[in-house]
């Protein structure tokens, strides 16, 4: 589209002249381009320049061309370029004011310039406008003056314009007036020039098809200045059309530069129409338009010898098209529906991409090029050629080209022959030919596909363009493209493409001399699927290239040529370069073939062990298979099969090729195997199953087989589990028999190539005993004892770990209760055995411990030799945990990265609690005191106790063994808070024996403790009573020597928190502690007011059977303030056993408390008769009181 | 005239491909057939640009290129045929017509029970048969 000229590639725009008054000009020709559509100006300073550009007709110019003769060409060149640069549609002539109305020889000029500007206007019907510049606005032109101008000037009254440059307002609308003044004039030429042409084609002035072709473009041309792009589309085609009907004719008739013109003028004519209908986004039409006309003129090819003229051409038409599309944007936007295409010729999706049309214009250029060569290598004589150098040059026609002599001083154009034509066309094509032309077409079309995402075309594309760059011996620029096409029919199983790439790029490694991708390539070509195939026989491309037939007989001949080069003695010359390709001992060829390798089918190695998982030391079986596709037999030299750990490694030598080889030991100590023959035949395994052990636990992989096929060439190839081996890429859409890579099936389905080597069996014996639950508190004590029952222990090491057996930690940060660590069970130390005093004390750096977490070293055992250590385990909550002991050691030596074996144990330990403590707190006897708190409501139970003020109360607490062994008791105390009531320990009941002798307290029993608690503070608060510290520990018969204190362990618990209150009343109920039937005796019940108060008490004392009372039933008495108040009743017993005493009921009227003794407690036994032995001793001490129990609250 | 048939597989590979030339192109060919996926691909992932020939298993003309005309056919099971002619004028009906007969040969070719599904297709009859199919285009339409 570049090599078009500027005037036929953009819109015409509309062309107006300045004359006069330069000063102005550049104002009026920026305001009319910058407003749209634009105009473009031609000025001149002068009214006399104008005759340069518009010279006064001559006689020939002015008269139509002859009817009488054909016209020598079609199109002139420069006429296009003259209505856009040249001939102006409006001449503006510019005027001072000053010389209009000047003196009268201004005036005089004035009217002659003007009339030589009239005589060159009016022959070519271009418009008058004239302007008068007021320099001054004094200046006044008189009425008269301005009739005379117009009348001079013969225009209208509108097109004499004012214009003031001084004065910014008015000359920007003077400015707009004269725009509109110049449009309206402009489109008035045009359109009369249209008219013209018009008429002369409707009366078909001319018998000539070309003229009328003229008289066509022209209309066009100026429907476009006018922007009538619809009008302008239809005498284009119209244009084309007429043309067509030149052209139409039988070929033969047409002369060379007659066809070359023809096709030129074509070609403007289909690009203006193409643009037009791009433009207005009717891209169906267009390209429509572009098939209709490819398919008319590809017939119009011409002589053979100019045949390549006519492939340029063509290829140039697509390529400008192409460009075409590109640039319109409204392409990508809207492809319109497929399928509605015109009729029976639906368009299809690639025809609206311009990679479409690149592509075909790069295969046109392909084919110019073969029959310029064609063409060229007839015209031999290279002097021919030489001689006519002188060259032509485009003549007055589009498409015609002329022969320039240079005269003196003028120079002449001399029409030249078909044949001087040719020869000058042929020359001149032979000194500009662009190798680049072509790949830069299919770059384009290249890149195009691939943003289209069409990776096959694009993929057809690189393909041509590495063949150019082969053509053109750029080897890597070729390598790469190819290399990319390869791996997509590689992917896609095109086998017949692939041949063709790889052909190319083994030539291409050919030339390079690079031998290693030139076996690579080779040994990949001759492992394709190609078998005997009758298609297949006839692929042979037209243009020299290195592909042979792909076939059967070719893949075995590239196979014996890669063969033959490996054996030493071949070296293939390597023509372009000069370089030799030989394999020797100084330049071996090593191929590496690993998984994603397109040689795979060259060599593909399988290798499977027949087991999951092998002691040390235990041999076992693995199947090395190998699989080739290439057409013959290949026997190999020997085979190494390489493993992770190297000493596993071993050689298999084939004992035909290399009998003495065989013999001689491997320098690297490896296992030497001998096989009968190592010959590996087309598609079909070769299976050799060895025997392998490995001496090291672990991971057991086979890494690589590698085979050496040639003393100078070798293959690695990375080893494959047949359990995940991924298809042959080619093969897998063959048609052929598949076979097994081992004999048995169901290895070649599940085999792998890595086996896991286990650990030595350990032989040791790590025990852990604890026979009975652990008891919170105190330090438990878990015996591990490690015997070595085979070798040796070095760098034993012990790791101790707890864990809670329910999941989750042993620590609960919930957890506030002042624990002195916050872990719930923890390892407090691991200590040697008592037995042996050496190993007693474990140095610090030997053992680390955590919470739950502990590492000791175990010192250097030797057979049979125990040793044995003691974790102290402390549990702070009754949990159950799972103790982990492992023993990490190694059996050989000392060295800290030998291997080491693990021995694993562990114990499940529950905790639980020793003791439980309970407590309660009894009232004196029949001593009851009146507790405000108590009357009130009572719906919350859980209300703490409340204890009278003064008065002794008693507390007993019990501890329960709820173990299941016997523990001894070695004390009990309370112990105070550090505020609050002091409290007093007192000695228990039969005391003195029992603290020297700690109780036993068997499973479930229980053992009790009483206190006496009295308090004298009266507090409204509630007060600590401290709590209960109870020294155990576990009954043991041996531990009988050692101190009773260690061991032992401090349970302590809280007592709960009580109130101490003054009661105002106290009742205490007086009787003797039995009676005998029918002896009276005295019941007292005292009345005591503690409060400051008056006191009214009402009481009532109920009748009962079994007794005879005096005294009053029922009053109501004051008390006075801290005083008391005695009832005495005298009663005698009627009957004997344990009676119950008469109820006293007493209700307090400033409380409204009514009291009434429990009936425990008002009962009294009475024998029968007075009991024959003494009891007054006992009678003294009374029932009331607690006996040998003082205890004293202060 | 028919030049080339060609039934591609699942994934774009030729299970079949046959050219009928007495000229040297059947690489050429090969390429075109090759080209000729990416418009299947296309059609195939952007029905709604196809409008009519939705849902429908003949794809129509696929790309056409100087000397040639590509059309192609979608079975149901995403076997994709596609035939190469050099007949400049060629009617649909004809083109359908040639499709239906030839993925019938493909139907009774790979229920062959020792036809391996996804693998080239190797029957002699089936080729037999293509090559009567092919001789016969054009002509079908006539009897």
């Amino acid at each position: 589209m570049q090599n078009y000229p500027e005037e036929l590639r953009t819109p015409p725009v509309r062309l107006i002249s300045l004359v006069g008054c330069p000063d102005l000009h550049p104002t009026i020709s920026n305001h009319l381009l910058s407003e749209q559509p634009p105009i473009h100006t031609l000025a001149f300073p002068d009214l006399s320049n104008i005759s340069f550009l518009l010279p006064l007709p001559s006689s020939k110019e002015s008269s139509e061309p002859s009817l009488s003769t054909p016209p020598p060409g079609i199109l002139k060149r420069d006429w296009l370029l003259k209505r856009r640069t040249k001939v102006p549609a409006v001449v503006a002539a510019l005027f001072p004011s000053l010389h209009v109305s000047g003196d009268p020889a201004q005036w005089l000029q004035l009217c002659s310039d003007l009339d030589h500007l009239k005589a060159v206007t009016r022959s070519r019907n271009i418009k008058l406008v004239v302007i008068i510049v007021h320099s001054d606005s004094r200046d006044d032109i008189n009425e008269d003056r301005m009739i005379a101008l117009r009348k001079r000037a013969e225009v209208d009254t509108k097109y004499v314009i004012f214009v003031k440059p001084n004065d910014a307002s008015d000359l920007s609308q003077s400015l707009h007036r004269l725009r509109n003044s110049f449009s309206e004039l402009a489109n008035v030429y045009y359109k009369d020039e249209g008219r013209k042409l018009k008429t002369r084609i409707e009366k078909r002035t001319s018998s000539y098809t070309e003229l009328n072709i003229r008289y066509c473009f022209k209309a066009a041309v100026y429907a476009e200045f006018l922007s009538d792009w619809i009008e302008a589309l239809r005498f284009y085609e119209d244009a084309y059309n007429k043309l067509w009907e030149i052209s139409g004719l039988p070929t033969k008739s047409l002369s060379i530069q007659r066809l070359v013109e023809i096709k030129t003028v074509a070609e403007h004519l289909h690009f203006k129409i193409s643009t037009l209908l791009l433009h207005s986004g009717k891209v169906v039409e267009a390209v429509t338009w572009f098939r209709q006309h490819i398919t008319l003129y590809s017939r119009l090819i011409g002589e053979p010898d100019t045949e390549f003229l006519h492939w340029e051409w063509m290829s140039r038409q697509f390529m400008v098209f192409a460009e075409l599309l590109e640039t319109s944007s409204t392409t990508s936007l809207s492809i319109p529906a497929l399928g509605l295409g015109t009729g029976n010729k639906p368009l299809t999706e690639w025809e609206f991409h311009s990679a479409y049309y690149y592509q075909l214009a790069a295969n046109y250029l392909k084919e110019k090029r073969s029959s310029f060569e064609l063409i060229s290598s007839m015209y031999i004589n290279a002097d021919e050629l030489e001689k006519t150098t002188e060259s032509l040059v485009p003549s007055v026609y589009v498409g015609q080209y002329c022969r320039l002599l240079e005269q003196v001083d003028v120079t002449l154009m001399q029409i030249v022959t078909d044949k001087e034509f040719l020869n000058n066309t042929i020359a001149g094509e032979k000194k500009h030919q662009e190798p680049f032309h072509m790949i830069t077409l299919l770059k384009k079309a290249y890149e195009s596909y691939s943003h289209a995402k069409a990776q096959r075309m694009s993929s057809f594309c690189a393909c041509q363009i590495a063949k150019e760059y082969y053509a053109m011996d750029n080897l890597e620029e070729a390598k790469r493209h190819f290399d990319n096409v390869a791996s997509l029919y590689r992917r896609e199983g095109w086998i017949t493409l692939l041949w063709e790439v790889l052909s190319y790029l083994r030539d291409l490694s050919r030339k390079h001399g690079i031998v290693k991708d030139y076996l690579e390539y080779s040994l990949e070509m001759a492992a394709l699927p190609i078998s005997f195939d009758v298609h297949m026989l006839s692929l042979r491309s037209k243009d020299c290239c290195p592909v042979n037939p792909a076939t059967l007989d070719n893949r075995e001949k590239i196979h014996n040529e890669v063969f033959n080069l490996v054996h030493e003695e071949s070296v293939l010359a390597s023509v372009e370069h000069g370089k030799e390709l030989k394999v020797t001992g100084d330049n071996p060829v090593h191929l590496e073939i690993d998984l994603v390798s397109p040689l795979r089918l060259v060599l593909l190695a399988s290798v499977a062990f027949h087991e999951q998982v092998i002691k040390p030391g235990v041999p076992t079986l693995i199947t090395v298979s190998l699989l080739s596709h290439l057409p013959l037999t290949i026997e190999l030299d020997q085979l190494e099969v390489h493993f992770n750990q190297s000493e596993c490694n071993f050689i298999v030598v084939n004992a035909e090729r290399l009998p003495s080889a065989a013999m001689a030991s491997d320098k690297h100590g490896h296992r030497v195997e001998q096989a009968p023959s190592l010959a590996l035949s087309s598609n079909k395994w070769l299976r050799m199953t060895y025997q392998i052990k490995s001496d090291q636990s672990g991971k057991l992989e086979c890494t690589s087989v590698i085979a050496k096929i040639r003393p100078n060439f070798t293959i690695c190839c990375r080893a494959e589990s047949p359990a995940s081996m991924d298809d042959l890429p080619v093969w897998k859409f063959e048609n052929h028999l598949e076979t097994l890579p081992t004999k048995d099936p169901a290895l070649a389905f599940s085999g792998l190539k890595t086996i896991q080597v286990e650990e030595l069996d350990p032989e040791v014996d790590l025990i852990l005993s604890a026979s009975t639950p652990a008891l919170v508190g105190e330090t438990f004590i878990v015996p591990v004892t490690v015997v070595s029952k085979g070798p040796d222990i070095h760098s034993g090491e012990l790791k101790i770990n707890l864990v809670d057996v329910r999941g989750g930690g042993l620590f609960s940060p919930r957890e506030t209760e002042s624990f002195s660590s916050s872990h719930h069970v923890e390892l407090l130390g691991i200590s040697g055995m008592e037995d042996n005093a050496d190993s007693h004390l474990i140095s610090d750096e030997a053992m680390k411990i955590k919470q739950s977490f502990g590492l000791i070293s175990v010192p250097f055992l030797k057979r049979g030799e125990p040793w044995s250590c003691k974790l102290q385990i402390k549990w702070h909550r009754a949990k159950p945990i799972m103790l982990y002991v492992s023993l990490g050691y190694s059996p050989l030596s000392d060295d800290p990265n030998a291997q080491k074996i693990n021995v694993h144990r562990s114990l499940q330990i529950d905790g639980k609690p020793a003791v439980t403590i309970g407590h309660h707190i009894l009232l004196p006897f029949r001593r009851d005191a009146l507790l405000l708190s108590r009357t009130k409501a009572i719906p919350q139970s859980d209300q703490s106790l409340s204890l009278p003020l003064n008065e002794t109360c008693i507390l007993v607490i019990s501890a329960q063994n709820c173990t299941e062994v016997p523990l001894q008791l070695l004390s009990m105390s309370i112990e105070a808070d550090n505020d609050g009531i002091e409290e007093k320990s007192c000695s228990i009941k039969n005391a003195s024996s029992n603290l020297v002798d700690p109780a036993l307290l068997t499973p479930g029993e229980e053992f009790k403790k009483v206190f006496t608690v009295t308090s004298e503070i009266n507090s409204s608060k509630q007060i600590r009573l401290g709590n209960v510290l109870l020294r155990w520990k576990r009954y043991s018969k041996t531990e009988d020597q050692y101190d009773s204190n260690v061991g032992s362990v401090l349970t302590t618990q809280s007592l709960p928190d009580v109130d101490i209150e003054f009661s105002p009343l106290i009742v205490c109920m007086e009787s003797p502690p039995y009676a005998i039937l029918g002896d009276p005796f005295t019941y007292f019940i005292k009345i005591k007011n503690q409060s400051k108060l008056l006191q009214e008490v009402k009481f009532s004392l109920a009748d009962v059977q079994s007794f005879v009372i005096s005294g009053s039933h029922d009053d109501t008495i004051s008390i006075l303030p801290v005083s008391e108040h005695v009832l005495g009743y005298k009663l005698v017993p009627l009957a004997s056993g344990m009676l119950q005493l008469p109820r006293f009921t007493l209700t307090s009227a400033r409380y409204s408390a009514s009291f009434q003794p429990s009936m425990a407690e008002s009962t009294v036994f009475v024998f029968p008769s007075k009991p024959p032995c003494e009891l007054a001793d006992k009678g003294d001490a009374g029932p009331e009181s607690s006996g040998p129990i003082s205890t004293s609250l202060s | 005239m028919i030049v080339c048939v060609a039934v591609v597989g699942h994934q774009n590979n030729p299970l079949y491909i046959q050219s009928f030339t007495e000229a040297d192109d059947a690489l050429k060919l090969h390429h075109i057939v090759h080209c000729s996926l990416d418009v299947v691909d296309e059609r195939v992932n952007n029905p709604r640009k196809s409008g009519p020939t939705l849902n429908e298993t003949f794809l129509g003309l696929l790309y056409p290129t100087e000397n040639y005309k590509v059309y192609g056919y979608l079975t149901n099971t995403k076997v994709k045929f596609i035939m190469v002619t050099t007949d400049l004028d060629v009617r649909d009906a004809d083109v359908r017509n040639f499709f239906r007969r030839f993925h019938a040969a493909y139907v009774d070719a790979v229920s062959n029970p020792f036809h391996v599904p996804g693998k080239k297709i190797t029957s002699k009859t089936f080729a037999e048969s293509v090559s009567t199919i092919v001789k016969s285009f054009g002509f079908s339409s006539a009897i």
